[in-house]
């Protein structure tokens, strides 16, 4: 460049070179002027009475159904722009915290934030249950269940490890573990138990299901961390593994450490949780009462996780083919 | 990392009849030795002790967070935070501004906006580039999150040279700069992204602004790299002969250094580009948007549609990447000199062209054409099929491939991977920190050394030996593989113009494809935990352990090959006897580099079930646990420094050869 314009000066061109390059700049931006007048405009023309809703859509296909049946009725029946974000689990509480994402519809219970934005900061409100029960637990194949019918139990598999065992597990059986980001504690149950199982882990849940279902496919034997509501269920057929029963005082997320024994049980079946931003609950935007209120069961999730994810129907038809069959449940949210 | 440094320092090789490596192995070879013999006398006795470890580091740094956290969202923050807060706004701002410019120029008008610079600035290949490129998105059905990603590259590219070049100018003229640098330039490199993201997001909150902030932090650094090198790289001749005519400093700089490094200042460019595109998909976590968010959760819900977003970033790294290349050389003022007339002719095109993209924004406006491609016109649909097709013969386990891949796993994971974990977990820690630090001190000298055992006490002090040490079993495996197929391709390369061509556009794909992507589909083939996550390495690092290896082979000194000739070798011999001995050096320079690289996606096998550190980072990011994922990123960075000292061997050497 600079070389250039040393050139340049020599044969006496600078003055009419720049002046051509003033012009091209001067031009690109009056249209680019002209450009934001048109665009913020067009933005400023929203819906009044509801205004921009931001939603948070998770990277699993239930937080995506629970996601855009929330954005259709928004849309359909209160006139919001609905926004959809999709910020990972952890960084979303900063997010709401900040303003920039209004609602997350499924929250697997994060106590750790609950304690630093909902308790502390009082800058997220947790909404209790949005009626969604989420349950971890151990499953295997319904196949495998003919020849060994004693897996239905944990007490049925001691001694019996063997049958899962692999190159990577050795003599031992082989158990896969879930996610990184999932609550689970099977390492300890495992031990507690007295299984002779080797805990491998297998990653994201991608990966999980990426290995389990290679077994499947060859109906070999295998045993797994999973959980409910899944929309894959629908097509796996499984069956879970009945582990201990759970105690008072019994947990479930080994990271939060402590002594082993209160791993001891089975996964709870919990609830899942709702997440308002406070800014939102204060803006006085109907679509608040409808959040608050909004509520269905595993099946529906299930079911429209499965039209998405499985047959491939676009999130928004999916949405509105659930919304319109269950018409009774959504004025529940409306009222 | 820096493959360019590496490039440079690899000069043509001393010549002496017995290669300096020779020794080495064997000295290495007989330090390894002792180490098998402790592993067998005291295996599993003495794990790192507990007393020498901070347990309490992760808590620490937990407690600096919600320190942080209260900061931030307290009453009153501390103006700090106002600047951390306006820069994530002019960002958010800047990057929106990109993204409705592009959609106001609709569809049509932003096709012919790139093409028109491209081809006025660039010529017909960097038109057919970009025209090739937004056509592809179009026909993909993923303008609208292309166009985002864009917005976003654009202001992330742009800002990380604006930084970059600035400070890689700096870097090039003071050496204390330099060494001051560097090791912040190593750890903005090897430490994870999932690392920094949370603090990231303290600061910045989400949305564009913190996303280009955690991409700046992984591309800023080839950028000064590469600058520094081009201005240390223009001859000392030259910079004297222009010192003697009485130019001033500043002068020597703007007229000589950086003009003179104008090829290897776009080598910068080239590789920001790639280094950014590779951040879009952990930019989409933390709100980024764009083809990232495609990407994360196709991967859960629709698996080829992550496919497709996948080649649509590969897509527009090459596209920028082409363009920016074939602009800066058309314009290269060394090469061109107009005259009048050209330079009328110049201007008549400029306007021409911006007459043309007028015309069609107009026209675009009048005929009420979308912003956003049309999805009934696209042939989304189609390709799905085609890739789902592709998919799900790929894993169908009762297909040939499996039979083949399958054993393939089993025998890496349990007849080399296993034994070699194995060892290096049930070793005793001292045995192995001092079997290390003297291969250090074989291989590179007694500095690297003391930096190898400062290293691998402190993976031990905060907690981390176990994990790091499973870690490296896997980092070694996939450096052993990755240097003997880089070498073999590199070899090849040199001698084969159209593999060292094709060897390219390979390398953009590996470095910009997300790597789940095809590693997840890869998990059926090999479903075992640790292989998948060792190809990850593999296929990320291999492409630059060949171009090392071909430019060293290339680079033996002709005359060496002539005279090998002239004696009656045939062309097997000279290659096997003559070449591939005097590029030793640059093999051993892919043995580092290929490390580094590999240590880079360590966190991506975490996500794939390679455990160890990586697993502990992902952990960190996802599950909240901040402190723990922290530290297990310092524990890579540890593990970095310390192979890196081991392996440089070869840098040592040419280091002192140059000063």
């Amino acid at each position: 460049m600079s070389k250039r314009g040393f050139v340049d000066k020599e044969e006496g061109w600078m003055s009419t070179r720049v002046r051509a390059r003033f012009t091209l700049l001067l031009g690109a931006s009056l249209v680019a002027v002209i450009g934001l007048v048109i665009s913020g405009s067009a933005l400023g023309s929203a819906n009044q009475s509801c205004g921009t809703v931001t939603l948070n859509e998770q990277a699993w296909t239930g937080s995506t159904a629970n996601t855009y049946v929330a954005k259709y009725v928004l849309e359909k029946e209160l006139g919001c722009t609905v926004k959809i974000t999709k910020i990972t689990e952890i960084p979303v509480f900063q997010a709401m915290a900040d303003g920039k994402v209004d609602a997350v519809l499924e929250d697997w219970n994060h106590v750790d934030q609950y304690k630093q934005f909902v308790t502390k900061q009082k800058s997220v409100v947790l909404v209790r249950s949005n009626g969604l029960v989420g349950h971890i637990g151990w499953f295997v194949p319904k196949y495998l269940l003919k020849q060994y019918p004693a897996f239905k139990t944990w007490r049925g598999l001691k001694g019996k490890e063997s049958v899962f065992k692999s190159p990577e597990s050795g003599s031992q059986g082989m158990f896969l573990g879930g996610d990184p980001s999932y609550v689970q504690k099977d390492k300890e149950l495992i031990g507690l138990l007295g299984l002779d199982f080797k805990h491998v882990t297998v990653g994201a849940e991608p990966a999980e299901v990426a290995r389990f279902t290679q077994q499947i496919k060859q109906q070999k034997p295998v045993i797994f961390y999973w959980w409910t509501p899944q929309y894959l269920n629908a097509s796996l057929n499984l069956a879970e593994v009945k582990l201990p029963p759970r105690f008072k005082g019994c947990q479930d997320d080994a990271s939060s450490g402590g002594t082993v024994k209160k791993y001891k049980c089975a996964y709870a079946a919990d609830p899942l949780n709702k997440l308002l931003s406070k800014e939102f609950t204060q803006s006085g935007s109907p679509a608040v009462s409808v959040l608050r209120k909004f509520k269905w069961s595993n099946a529906d999730q299930n079911l429209v996780a499965k039209w998405i994810a499985g047959d491939k129907v676009k999130p928004d038809k999916a949405a509105e083919k659930w919304v319109k069959a269950n018409a009774a449940k959504v004025n529940a949210w409306l009222k | 990392m820096s493959v360019a440094a590496a490039e440079i320092r690899t000069a043509a090789p001393a010549l002496s009849h017995r290669p300096w490596w020779r020794g080495k192995i064997v000295q290495t070879a007989g330090i390894v030795a002792l180490m098998y013999l402790a592993y067998r006398a005291w295996s599993l006795e003495y794990p790192w002790p507990d007393r020498l470890t901070w347990n309490a580091l992760p808590f620490r740094i937990d407690d600096f967070q919600i320190w942080l956290l209260d900061q931030e969202n307290a009453e009153d923050p501390s103006f700090v935070f106002a600047v951390f807060d306006g820069f994530a706004t002019f960002v958010d701002n800047l990057v929106g501004w990109f993204n409705r410019f592009l959609l106001w120029l609709t569809w049509a008008g932003t096709i012919a906006a790139g093409t028109s610079v491209a081809l006025r600035f660039g010529g017909w290949r960097a038109a057919a580039w970009v025209g090739g490129a937004f056509a592809s998105f179009a026909l993909m059905g993923l303008w609208e999150e292309s166009m985002q990603t864009l917005a976003l590259m654009l202001a992330a590219v742009g800002l990380s040279l604006s930084v970059g070049i600035p400070l890689g100018i700096v870097a090039g003229l003071s050496n204390r700069f330099q060494q001051a640098i560097t090791p912040i330039l190593d750890a903005m490199q090897i430490v994870p992204a999932f690392a920094y993201l949370m603090p990231v997001v303290i600061l910045f909150s989400v949305g564009p602004g913190a996303a280009v902030v955690s991409t700046m932090i992984y591309a800023i650094p080839p950028a000064v790299r590469i600058t520094a090198l081009g201005i240390r790289g223009v001859a000392a001749n030259t910079v004297e002969a222009a010192n003697s005519m009485g130019s001033t400093r500043r002068q020597v700089l703007t007229k000589v250094q950086l003009p003179l490094s104008r090829r290897m200042l776009l080598l910068g460019v080239n590789q920001t580009i790639l280094f950014a595109l590779s951040m879009v998909v952990i930019a989409g976590l933390i709100g980024g948007g764009g083809l990232g968010d495609v990407v994360t959760s196709g991967l859960y819900s629709n698996p080829s549609l992550a496919i497709l977003a996948g080649v649509a970033i590969v897509v527009l790294a090459m596209a920028l990447d082409r363009a920016t290349e074939a602009s800066a050389d058309r314009t290269d003022p060394t090469r061109r000199h107009l005259t009048e007339a050209e330079r009328g002719r110049l201007r008549m095109a400029t306007a021409a062209f911006a007459a043309a993209v007028f015309a069609v924004v107009a026209l675009a406006k009048v005929f009420g054409v979308a912003a956003i491609y049309p999805e009934t016109a696209t042939a989304q649909d189609w390709l799905l099929a085609k890739v789902q097709a592709a998919l799900d013969y790929v894993t169908d386990p009762a297909t040939f491939i499996f039979a083949i891949t399958e054993p393939l796993g089993n025998f890496i994971l349990v007849e080399i991977f296993q034994p070699l974990q194995q060892f290096l977990i049930e070793a005793p820690w001292f045995t192995t920190v001092l079997g290390l630090t003297a291969i250090a001190l074989v291989v590179s000298g007694l500095r690297p050394a003391l930096t190898t055992l400062a290293m691998l006490a402190s993976i031990g002090v905060i907690g981390m030996w176990e994990p790091a040490m499973d870690t490296l079993s896997q980092v070694l495996v996939a450096t052993v593989i990755t240097v003997l197929v880089g070498v073999a391709l590199g070899v090849w390369a040199a001698e084969s113009k159209t593999v060292s061509r094709s060897l390219r556009p390979v390398n953009d794909v590996l470095q910009t494809l997300p790597q789940l992507i095809y590693i997840i589909p890869f998990i059926y083939l090999m479903p075992v935990s640790i292989v998948p996550g060792i190809v990850a390495g593999v296929l990320y690092a291999f492409p630059v352990v060949v171009r090392l290896v071909e430019r060293g082979v290339r680079d033996v000194a002709p005359e060496t090959v002539e005279a090998a000739s002239a004696f009656g070798a045939t062309r097997r011999q000279v290659l096997t006897k003559v070449k591939i001995p005097l590029a030793g050096d640059a093999i051993m320079l892919g043995v580092n580099q290929g490390i580094i690289m590999v240590l880079a996606v360590v966190v991506i096998g975490g996500l794939v079930g390679s455990g160890g550190l990586g697993y502990l980072v992902a952990q960190g990011l996802v599950r909240g646990e901040f402190g723990l994922g922290v530290v297990a990123s310092l524990a890579i960075l540890a593990l970095g420094i310390a192979l890196d000292r081991v392996t440089q061997a070869t840098q040592g050497k040419r280091k002192e050869g140059i000063e």
